[in-house]
């Protein structure tokens, strides 16, 4: 018991910013005698008045679908870049002739499908 | 997820204590509970503590110790949550972004659902710019704490920021159709209401967005934002009539702002020039005492419609002798015609003014009352600036003499004929008169500032630095006070003094502490993620997240990064002998005499070096002071502020890599100004040194989309392919480089040899443009250094008095250092001496013992002056009293 409790002080202590950011007639009242754990307490409590609880499942259901599937097409996109074959000496050929890291001269390597001197124009003509 | 070394109650409570006084900022009494609970012997070694006591010390102020606190604490419980935020906390105060960011993710591995983690994680996040890992944090915090407003709107930030509108607007539309009630006045739904309707315009659904305003407006409280948008929206959407009154009630409102008559011309549909100065007449009209109907319709205005406009304006800035008149009409001048008709009208009113006291012949027989005997002078101030914007130095002066000699004391006309000899090529002069007119206000700030700077553009800076302590604070030195102050333009301007005096590493300083500047305004922005988001200012939120993406674009930037760069290049060409090797190489090569004279120079260097160099130490010794004392003052506020390495002149200058340091400062512009042409120009020049073949391919296609006819892109050309050519011989190209190579070389100069092209560019602009005249000569003379004659004379034959002073200049310095077209000591004193007598007022081209002999008997002239003065003691302060009061009340005008 002792620990959780330990747990959410240490949350809230260091969270000094948080607490302000909550409300700032609460924190003229706490800035003296509050912890910040309890600030956090009643600024949950005042916002949770407003919201009603049927829409806010519904919608955080949605959004978690609408941003999955985002994901989904990240993860594909990055898949689809990862299968390209790129050769070392191309990335470092591209990065000694052009002064660019080499995240992104890998990157452009694997958006030109490994062609080296497409890549090459490509950032050239960026 | 427990701590993995937990407390005993006694302990546990001593370092809930510990945390609550961390947040209180007690930080003494903090370090004494943590000593308490490392004292007990069962955990002197207990990781949380001795975390949270090193972010205790760092509260202090004491930076080292905090480190090793924290460090040894993580190293006691590497699987605590608490102490890797508590090293994250640290990084970041230290303002290393990335090593906290890394530092959080690892305390969310063990506590993967820690609000307070979380929150600050995505603070980082956006302060580095990191959207997509903002948008995961942010959705992370939304589905663990869906009731919190912030929640909703960090959300649907997220989204908006990485453009996706769409979902940004849906996410806004759900959180408040979920809100029940709502206060009236709420002024940070109001400000939600209008984010949303932001993100509306910006994702092209303005029906949408219109509809949303409609229904929403009794809520908003910025009533002002409210119309504006109504009304562009209104006439975005062809809906014209409603625009139409929005904009005749926002005028009422303020009827000096420019963009509304814009937008009502655009809602009324008037487009002919004569249509819209008949509506700014309503207007005037209307509100008899506003500029904007005044002013604007003279931008519309052409052949005698403004004749007559510009005629009405001029007499009225006339006669009220408004100082800035001609600053204000200034962009004018830009159309020749008008430029024309406005010299004539004011050559006019001089005229009249002079023989009847009106400002035509009609006035004075229609027996009109004389105007204000002040009109004369403000005339003549007017043409005087007018002569001085057409290059037209003697009638320039002509003018601000007869106006100086009606009112002596008026500190624009000072200015002004200062200001003249600046652009006439003289910057000591100019100097002269701006001193004089700050002596006669040394309260004005802004002449103070304008005198500074007519200092520094004449090389004087400790005398810039003496004038500018007027207005720093006392106790500091005024280079100190000006770099806290973030005073750039001075900065900026020392840079260019120094460069220009060949003090590199003096030069280099003052750019790389604009420079930081710059960082710093990116790190302020820190503070603002959680203030607007808990003020709701979202619209002001993004507008600064867009304004720091692009800070580094900024003009001042711009100047200082090219000067480094330009300094850069040239210690690259001609890297600076250490101090030994200077004095063996000058003792062997002198001849007896010479020995002599440099002796005695380098005597006085040493004793110079040794003064400054006290100077030096006492200042040090003095800022040191000042900093503890800051330290001391400030300490809450912010006392772990990382020093930076102290920019020391002499190491600037002896970098090893001169051309990395160049690079530092090219990349943000590169980035972000890349609509100037002198941004690649530039990087053309350091990637030429830099052998880097494709990146001078680059510069030049970027620069050629920009202006293809830019004089420096064909010289450019013209060097890398001579560069190509030699690269070729040493060294057999990669084949991929090989291939971009040739198709670009092709592209950019088809099938034509550099010889062929050079040609055919000198021939083609041989007798019109002398810039593209002196890149042909040098791309002449750098394909065949034997034609070096020829493209000498080509530059030097160019007819002078087509020749702007800055084009002169450039011609002239090359020559004379001797740098573009290998020596040339003959031709350059030639071609000064031409110069000479085009450019009489230019500094450049005269000698210096001419100079120095004009210095003397102004000297002399000037004691004999304050010799007469003092006779006439009495009678000057009367005049001097009179006329100043004349004046007085307009000097009361601009100080406003």
């Amino acid at each position: 018991m002792a620990e959780a409790e330990h747990e959410v002080e240490v949350n809230g202590t260091e969270a000094e910013d948080d607490a302000q950011e909550e409300d700032i007639k609460q924190k003229k009242q706490t800035r003296h005698d509050g912890g910040a754990a309890d600030l956090e307490r009643v600024t949950d409590y005042a916002e949770e008045k407003e919201i009603s609880a049927a829409n806010i499942s519904s919608a955080v259901e949605q959004f978690g679908n609408q941003r999955s599937k985002e994901n989904e097409l990240r993860v594909a996109k990055e898949k689809e870049l990862q299968k390209v074959q790129v050769k070392k000496e191309d990335i470092e050929l591209i990065m000694n002739e052009l002064l660019v890291t080499k995240a992104q001269a890998e990157k452009v390597l694997r958006e030109q499908s490994g062609n080296v001197v497409a890549a090459l124009e490509a950032i050239i003509s960026n | 997820m427990p701590s993995s070394d937990p407390l005993p109650p006694k302990e546990g409570a001593l370092f809930r204590k510990l945390l609550k006084c961390y947040e209180m900022k007690q930080y003494k009494n903090g370090l004494k509970l943590a000593k308490q609970i490392l004292s007990n012997p069962k955990y002197t070694e207990h990781g949380e503590t001795l975390a949270m006591k090193g972010l205790t010390l760092n509260g202090l102020g004491r930076r080292e110790e905090a480190y090793k606190y924290v460090r040894l604490g993580l190293r006691n419980d590497l699987r605590s949550h608490v102490c890797w935020h508590v090293y994250g906390l640290l990084q970041r105060s230290d303002k290393k972004y990335d090593e906290a960011i890394k530092c959080y993710r690892n305390a969310l591995k063990w506590e993967k659902d820690n609000l307070q983690i979380l929150k600050d994680l995505s603070l980082l996040q956006i302060q580095m710019r990191d959207l997509e890992g903002y948008k995961e944090t942010r959705h992370h915090l939304f589905t663990l704490r869906p009731s919190q407003h912030a929640s909703w709107i960090g959300f649907a930030m997220s989204y908006h920021l990485l453009g996706d509108h769409v979902m940004a607007n849906n996410i806004l539309e759900t959180f408040s159709q979920s809100q029940t009630s709502i206060e009236a006045h709420d002024y940070r739904h109001s400000e939600l209401l209008l984010y949303q309707n932001q993100i509306l315009i910006e994702s092209a659904y303005l029906q949408q967005a219109l509809d949303h305003l409609l229904k929403y407006e009794t809520q908003i409280v910025d009533k002002l934002a409210v119309r504006e948008t109504m009304g562009d929206l209104y006439i975005k959407l062809q809906q014209h009539d409603k625009a139409v009154a929005i904009y005749e009630a926002l005028i009422r409102r303020n009827p000096e702002n420019v963009l509304y008559y814009e937008q009502y011309m655009l809602a009324r549909q008037v487009s002919a020039p004569s249509d819209i100065v008949a509506v700014y007449r309503e207007f005037q009209a209307q509100y008899p005492r506003a500029l904007c109907p005044r002013r604007l319709p003279l931008n519309i205005a052409q052949g005698a419609e403004f004749t007559t406009v510009a005629d009405e304006y001029l007499r009225r800035g006339l006669r009220k002798g408004i100082p800035p008149l001609f600053v204000n009409v200034r962009t004018l001048h830009q159309d020749s015609q008008k430029a024309a008709t406005i010299e004539s009208l004011t050559l006019q009113y001089f005229e009249n003014l002079t023989r009847s006291g009106h400002f035509s012949r009609e006035d004075a027989d229609a027996g009109l009352p004389v105007e204000p005997a002040s009109a004369l002078v403000w005339t003549a101030l007017f043409l005087a600036q007018h002569y001085d914007y057409m290059r037209d130095t003697n009638r320039a002066l002509e003018y601000i003499n007869v106006a100086i000699d009606h009112t002596p004391t008026l500190i624009e006309l000072l200015i002004t004929k200062g200001r003249i000899f600046k652009h006439a090529g003289d910057p000591v002069e100019a100097y002269v008169w701006l001193d004089e007119a700050q002596s006669m206000d040394t309260a004005d700030r802004y002449i103070n500032s304008k005198c500074a700077k007519y200092m520094l553009r004449a090389n004087m800076v400790t005398e810039a630095e003496e004038i500018c302590a007027k207005f720093t604070r006392e106790g500091v030195s005024a280079m100190d006070n000006l770099n806290e102050m973030q005073c750039m333009w001075f900065q900026t301007e020392c840079a260019i003094a120094f460069q220009r005096m060949e003090r590199w590493g003096e030069s280099l300083k003052k750019c790389h502490e604009v420079d930081r500047h710059f960082s710093e305004i990116i790190e302020d922005q820190f503070d603002f993620h959680t203030y607007c988001m808990r003020k709701m200012t979202l619209r002001a939120y993004v507008g600064l997240l867009r304004l720091e993406d692009v800070l580094r674009k900024h003009p001042f930037y711009f100047k200082a990064a090219r000067c480094a760069i330009e300094v850069y290049i040239h210690l690259y060409d001609k890297p600076l002998k250490s101090e030994a090797t200077i004095e063996e190489i000058d003792i062997e090569n002198l001849p007896p005499s010479e020995l002599k004279k440099l002796r005695s120079k380098q005597r006085k260097a040493k004793k110079k070096a040794e003064l400054e160099s006290a100077q030096a130490q006492q200042a040090q010794v003095k800022r040191e002071q000042h900093q503890k004392s800051k330290q001391t003052a400030n300490q809450e506020t912010d006392p772990d502020a990382p020093q930076l390495d102290e920019l020391i002149p002499e190491k600037l200058e002896r970098t090893d890599e001169p051309l990395e340091k160049a690079i530092d400062f090219l990349k943000p512009l590169q980035q972000l100004a890349k609509e100037r042409i002198e941004t690649h120009l530039l990087a053309f020049e350091v990637y030429y040194r830099k052998n880097k073949l494709l990146l001078m391919l680059q510069s030049i296609q970027r620069a050629r989309a920009l202006d293809a006819t830019h004089p420096v892109v064909h010289s450019s050309i013209i060097r890398f392919m001579k560069a190509l050519s030699i690269a070729r011989k040493q060294q057999a190209f990669n084949e991929h480089v090989q291939q971009v190579l040739d198709k670009a070389t092709k592209e950019l100069i088809g099938s034509k040899t550099p010889q062929q092209l050079n040609d055919e560019f000198i021939a083609k602009h041989h007798a019109t443009s002398i810039l593209h005249l002196y890149e042909g000569a040098r791309g002449m003379y750098e394909l065949d250094p034997s034609k070096k004659q020829a493209a000498i004379k080509f530059i030097t034959g160019f007819k002078l008095d087509k020749l702007r002073l800055e084009d002169a200049i450039k011609i002239y310095t090359a020559l004379r250092d001797g740098d573009v077209f290998g020596e040339c000591e003959q031709e350059a004193e030639n071609y000064k001496l031409a110069c000479q007598e085009r450019f009489q007022y230019a500094r450049i081209f005269r000698n210096v013992e001419e100079l120095e002999a004009q210095l003397l008997a102004k000297e002399a002239a000037k004691l004999r002056a304050e010799q007469e003065q003092q006779m006439n003691h009495l009678d000057t302060n009367e005049i001097t009293f009179n006329t100043s009061n004349n004046v007085g009340v307009k000097l009361n005008w601009i100080n406003c």
